[in-house]
């Protein structure tokens, strides 16, 4: 049942094209995602074939990418509203799309020069490569800066030695943007570098076994004295902290949606639930008080953190920096989304903890978007480093 | 060859649509969308066009401006260009009046086929097509779940009741699409790009010289009376004892 409460207008679709965007990405995901969701969590697998066809039938890729270099020309916006709604159904699904789309062909694009675009851009845009990205490692995750990969010149290339860890596609993958640093003595100068996952020294360790985001494979890459070529340097050397920290804004949205998405669907499923399918004392579940301040309450904060993430997606851009409403945006919705879901699962009581409707696969996903693109404490951090730069006297 | 199609503006047939106090159709929550029937035709004409039969595929749509948006979504689909024919929110429509208005963009466009939904899934008249056959003097096929154009003819195999029927009508000619007649694409995020550059003119009834005046109108809607809660019966005897003598269903 399509249930309409929530929000509509400019804020949510700016143009007809946002609008038709939306209604194509949703009748899509309910006729595709929703059907394979479970099974592809149970066995733990990326539904590779699924992707590869909705290349064709959504074409969904290089969203942000400009018209004029084979792209669609839309906003981050367009983003928002692809993984909000792709989410509602499977967010581990539409986790390795964002590893796919968001951080390497956003990220790629950014920061490539036309010969690489030449190289690279068809090929991750029309389903052909699978692709992703690496920055964290074993040793490094919130504190990205002491990452341990690093590249050395060799000849006209340089030689890549390091792990990463918990990349997301790496495991199907064809080619990731890489992030290391050069050996210099200050060492904080960082470089990005395309790797395709064929060459020597590159290799994949083994799947991590995960509480949600089951579909989405989740690995170590391994670099062994991996060559790259001097034309796989992306941007300039020892330049990669710019485009990395541009690239996190639009991450952080696009988590902040899917935990919008999460939000919304377990709303109307705890809705739908307490409305019109149980009774309890002979009355239906949302007569009593307890269940209406879950409903109302999922509702409210739903409401917010989307009306933030739409807010925060209009000033993002390559250009227009947002990293205060980026950070924001996803501390604030991917709270909600574990809330919700929580609170979804104790209105279904015993059928919301069995498979059966789905709710315990979305909150053990929701989690996951508490963490990664930066965790929530992170967040925290941002948000306060970056009011004290604007205010400090 | 030109084909026409049409693409009506619905209320999503999903919603639950209510009644305000005074007997009409609550529209305040609504969604729209294609008229799932035409997107059938808008599906079966661009195929037309990827398989070199067509040359060009003309979406008409009969409306208020908001139609644009449904127009729109076809020639995302893949439809070249698009025709709405405007009229005022507050006009009265019935299927003869909009197989007229399609009938005036017919004579300027002269398609060799049009392709319409069996029906809209709001109205659920089934007439406008018909009427349009008649208005042309053109062939028709309708509830067409094949089509296949060939040296000046469509061969149109007719959902009938109990089975099938083959029918082939010579072009120009008019085929109306039942369910099984393909499975619409989705209007894909580059297609929606491109659809935002095609053409869309505006015409009104006096551009097409037709008059609007309805010879049906809607008068009121009431909804179907709510239906008594059901029972759960204890076993079969007692199913057949309560046919017998609650329903007196059996004898
Ligand atoms: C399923 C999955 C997919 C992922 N995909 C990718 C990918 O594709 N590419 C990629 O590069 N990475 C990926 N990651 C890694 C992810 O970005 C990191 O897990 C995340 O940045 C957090 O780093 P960490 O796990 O090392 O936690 P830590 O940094 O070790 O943090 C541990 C705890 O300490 C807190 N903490 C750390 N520093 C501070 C501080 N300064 N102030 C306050 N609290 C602090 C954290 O908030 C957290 O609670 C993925 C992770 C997962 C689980």
């Amino acid at each position: 049942m399509a249930m309409n409460f929530w929000s509509k207008g400019p804020l949510y679709n700016p143009s007809e094209e946002h609008a038709a965007l939306r209604e194509s990405v949703a009748r899509w995901a309910l006729a595709n995602l929703d059907e394979q969701a479970d099974e592809h969590d149970a066995v733990e697998e990326f539904n590779i074939g699924l992707f590869r066809r909705m290349a064709q039938e959504l074409g969904i890729f290089g969203v942000t990418v400009p018209e004029e270099a084979g792209g669609l020309g839309m906003d981050a916006t367009a983003a928002v509203i692809i993984h909000e709604e792709l989410s509602r159904f499977d967010p581990a699904y539409t986790l390795s799309y964002l590893a796919h789309e968001v951080l390497f062909v956003n990220n790629f694009f950014n920061s490539s020069n036309a010969d690489q675009r030449e190289r690279y851009l068809k090929k991750v845009t029309d389903g052909t490569w699978l692709a992703g990205m690496a920055m964290s490692e074993p040793g490094a995750g919130t504190d990205v800066l002491g990452m341990r990969t690093t590249v050395r010149p060799d000849g006209d290339g340089w030689r890549l030695n390091g792990t990463k860890q918990w990349i997301t596609n790496s495991t199907l993958g064809d080619v990731f943007l890489v992030y290391a640093k050069n050996e210099d003595p200050d060492g904080r100068s960082l470089s990005s570098f395309i790797v395709e996952s064929s060459w020597e020294g590159f290799s994949v360790g083994r799947k991590e076994a995960k509480m949600g985001m089951r579909q989405s494979p989740t690995a170590q890459l391994i670099f062994d004295n991996v060559y790259i070529p001097r034309e796989n340097l992306l941007g300039v050397e020892g330049g990669a902290l710019v485009g990395m920290m541009r690239n996190l804004e639009i991450e952080r949205l696009t988590l902040a949606a899917q935990s919008v998405g999460i939000a919304m669907q377990a709303t109307e499923v705890m809705s739908d639930y307490a409305i019109n399918e149980r009774r309890a004392f002979g009355k239906p579940l949302s007569a009593f008080g307890q269940i209406q301040r879950f409903i109302g309450e999922a509702y409210a904060k739903t409401e917010a953190a989307r009306a933030l993430t739409y807010q925060a997606a209009k000033s993002t851009s390559a250009d227009t920096r947002n990293s205060l409403g980026a950070a924001a945006a996803k501390l604030v919705a991917t709270t909600t989304a574990e809330e919700v879901a929580r609170n979804a699962i104790q209105t279904l009581g015993g059928y919301g903890y069995t498979r059966e409707y789905k709710m315990e696969r979305l909150l053990r996903d929701a989690i996951l978007l508490s963490i990664g693109g930066g965790t929530n404490e992170a967040m925290q951090k941002n948000i306060t480093g970056d009011i004290v730069r604007m205010i400090r006297r | 060859m030109k084909v026409l199609v049409t693409a009506k503006r619905v209320v999503d047939p999903d919603v639950k649509v209510k009644l305000d106090g005074s007997g009409n159709l609550d529209l305040s929550n609504v969604e729209y969308k294609l008229n799932p029937f035409d997107e059938y035709g808008v599906e079966e004409a661009v195929k037309l066009k990827e398989a070199g039969k067509a040359d060009e595929v003309i979406v008409v749509s009969v409306g208020t401006s908001d139609s644009q948006k449904e127009i729109r979504t076809a020639l995302a689909m893949g439809a070249d260009r698009g025709i709405l024919v405007e009229v005022d929110e507050d006009e009265d429509l019935d299927p003869l009046t909009i197989a007229k208005l399609i009938n005036g963009v017919v004579q300027r466009e002269e398609p060799q086929l049009i392709l319409l939904g069996k029906l809209a899934v709001d109205a659920e008249n089934n007439q406008v097509g018909q009427m349009l056959g008649a208005l042309t003097g053109f062939g028709q096929g309708t509830f067409a779940y094949r089509l296949d154009i060939e040296d000046g003819y469509a061969i149109v195999g007719r959902e009938v009741d109990g089975g099938t029927a083959d029918v082939k009508v010579a072009l120009p000619a008019i085929v109306t699409a039942d369910l099984r007649l393909n499975e619409p694409r989705y209007a894909s995020l580059p297609g929606i790009m491109k659809a935002k550059k095609k053409p869309l003119d505006v015409l009104t009834p006096d551009d097409l010289d037709v008059e609007v005046d309805a010879q049906v109108r809607v008068v009121g809607y009431e909804l179907p009376p709510e239906r008594a809660a059901g029972v759960i019966v204890a076993d079969v005897d007692e199913l057949i004892e309560k046919l017998r003598n609650e329903a007196k269903v059996i004898g």
